[in-house]
């Protein structure tokens, strides 16, 4: 988790509460008990399609594209952050996450961060 | 925190009761059809399947058994990527997704019936139609040449068996001798392609112990893309090799001569060239101008929203056919908008949950080995067309070690687009 973290956190939860679609995916996740930021992994579905052009599903990885599933969310919410702020150097990350809110990179983190890494398993 | 995207989902909540096959449609599951099977139609084609789990029947229709990207070719005439590397087959398509292959050339759209016409007569119905047949060739766009000169003075502007006799013909240019490309005018598929294509060709030359060899670019353009980089590196790798020529030094294009392999402009005469490679003025494929959705450009406008017709709202038009605004005809551009399209059509047919159009693209070309530069940019849905959101350029300052890192990225890019569109 970055510094930056908490100051989005409860905006991501006030927003998740209204998503009624979100209880379909990840009401359980946003109790109380659990202050982690839990985005909607459906909505992030949707924006991983303008990840997976480069980021392999699967945790491939060719070249210089990294893989991006499996992470931790949090890990993955400072990573995009880092891009999103350049603080991190690369022209393509750093224009794609510009527009980014703060809901939807919990939704990616979650979207990514629950598929399984599997490199080699053959489409 | 209420904005236009939780309307939208909003939108799509009382569907969730409702999610049953639309009563709007005709009885049995909604049918897409996909013509082209290119960086927007397979991609279209594979994300409607995939996510509207069986709810959608999609048929691809395809002639061909596998594709070549026109991405990645020009890597090919470099030495650095095999004609195989470059091809891929649709069978996953079929396999994974329930994808029916159609492999016909498709003929023609009747607007009105709602049927696309195949090659043999037979007709497919739809209820959406995705279109995305690329670009056809101007063969009257340069006098003197036609399609029955290609084999002598190829395009190579549509990857596949004329991207082999370029590199044959590459291979056999002897050192000391002539190569000439006519650049196109645009707008074009791939703006910095071309002169990707020189530095791959300059490289192939120049590493062969053929550097004596010259290329002579005559472009119609007075200006290109990244051609600030692209002069920078031809300068630094092929000095003597490359001569790019503009229409106020060349004079215009006048004709060429495929039987003595001559090329003749307003300033020289180019006689007994080793290698002419033309590249014509291009326009949409014929379907869509013969179904009447393109304008007097030749290429079809869109709504920025959904890349539907302007002139059927059930029809949509991806890639190099399409007028795009301001996002270039790109593999990557149309990988972005087949995304858009497939999620709105799904909205449209299961009434799933859409979400605003968000697009993006990145070019990379490969200028020297360990040496890529690259522009991209992501865009949004504006009334009149799709606008630059913001946008990237390579710098020419960068140091090599950035400029390998680039070309690792490219590289990645690929295995991860090819697998996108094809797995």
């Amino acid at each position: 988790m970055t510094g930056r973290g908490p100051r989005f956190l409860p905006k991501v939860i006030a927003a998740a509460a209204l998503l009624p679609a979100m209880a379909m995916f990840a009401a359980g996740t946003l109790a109380q008990d659990k202050p982690k930021p839990k985005g909607d992994a459906a909505f992030g579905e949707y924006l991983s399609s303008l990840c997976v052009t480069c980021h392999q599903p699967t945790g491939k990885a060719v070249g210089g594209i990294p893989p991006i599933v499996a992470w931790p969310e949090d890990q993955f919410v400072a990573v995009v952050n880092s891009y999103r702020w350049k603080e991190r150097d690369n022209e393509v990350m750093q224009t794609v996450t510009a527009q980014l809110t703060d809901e939807e990179i919990a939704a990616l983190a979650a979207y990514f961060g629950g598929l399984p890494n599997q490199p080699d398993v053959a489409k | 925190m209420i904005n236009r995207r939780h309307v939208l989902i909003g939108g799509a909540l009382t569907a969730g009761s409702v999610l049953s096959a639309p009563s709007v449609l005709a009885q049995g599951k909604p049918k897409v059809v996909v013509i082209g099977g290119g960086a927007g139609g397979a991609t279209a084609a594979k994300y409607i399947a995939k996510d509207s789990k069986g709810e959608i029947e999609v048929t691809l229709i395809e002639p061909k058994e596998a594709y070549t990207t026109c991405f990645h070719s020009n890597l090919y005439l470099g030495g650095f990527k095999t004609f195989d590397e470059i091809t891929h087959k649709y069978d996953k398509l079929v396999s994974t997704y329930g994808i029916k292959h159609v492999r016909q050339w498709a003929n023609a759209i009747d607007r009105d019936k709602k049927q696309v016409v195949l090659a043999d007569g037979s007709r497919v119905p739809y209820d959406r139609l995705v279109v995305s047949p690329g670009i056809d060739l101007k063969y009257d766009s340069v006098a003197g040449w036609g399609k029955e000169h290609e084999e002598v003075m190829p395009h190579a502007w549509q990857a596949g068996p004329q991207t082999q006799i370029l590199k044959k013909q590459l291979d056999a240019v002897k050192d000391g001798q002539t190569v000439v490309m006519i650049a196109p005018p645009n707008p074009y598929r791939c703006p910095p392609g071309p002169y990707e294509r020189v530095s791959m060709m300059a490289h192939a030359l120049k590493s062969s112990g053929r550097g004596k060899a010259r290329i002579i670019i005559l472009d119609p353009k007075e200006s290109f893309s990244k051609q600030g980089l692209f002069q920078q590196a031809w300068e630094k790798y092929y000095p003597g090799l490359v001569e790019w020529l503009g229409p106020k030094v060349h004079d215009g294009i006048k004709s060429v001569d495929p039987k003595t392999m001559t090329v003749t402009t307003g300033f020289e005469t180019y006689k007994n060239c080793a290698l002419v490679n033309v590249i014509p003025a291009q326009r949409a494929g014929k379907i869509v101008i013969d179904a009447g959705l393109a304008n007097q450009t030749g290429f079809c406008p869109i709504n920025p929203e959904n890349m539907a017709s302007q002139t059927d709202p059930n029809i949509f038009i991806l890639g190099d056919a399409s007028i795009a605004g301001d996002m270039p005809k790109s593999g990557f551009a149309a990988n972005s908008q087949a995304k858009v399209a497939a999620l709105m059509i799904r909205g449209e047919l299961t009434k799933s949950r859409t979400f605003p159009a968000r697009y993006a693209n990145t070019c990379w070309s490969l200028v020297a080995p360990d040496d890529t530069v690259k522009v991209g940019g992501r865009y949004e849905p504006k009334p009149d067309k799709i606008t630059a959101a913001e946008t990237f350029l390579s710098k020419l300052d960068e140091t090599p070690e950035h400029r390998k890192q680039v070309q690792t990225e490219n590289i990645g890019w690929y295995a991860g687009i090819t697998a996108d569109m094809f797995t």
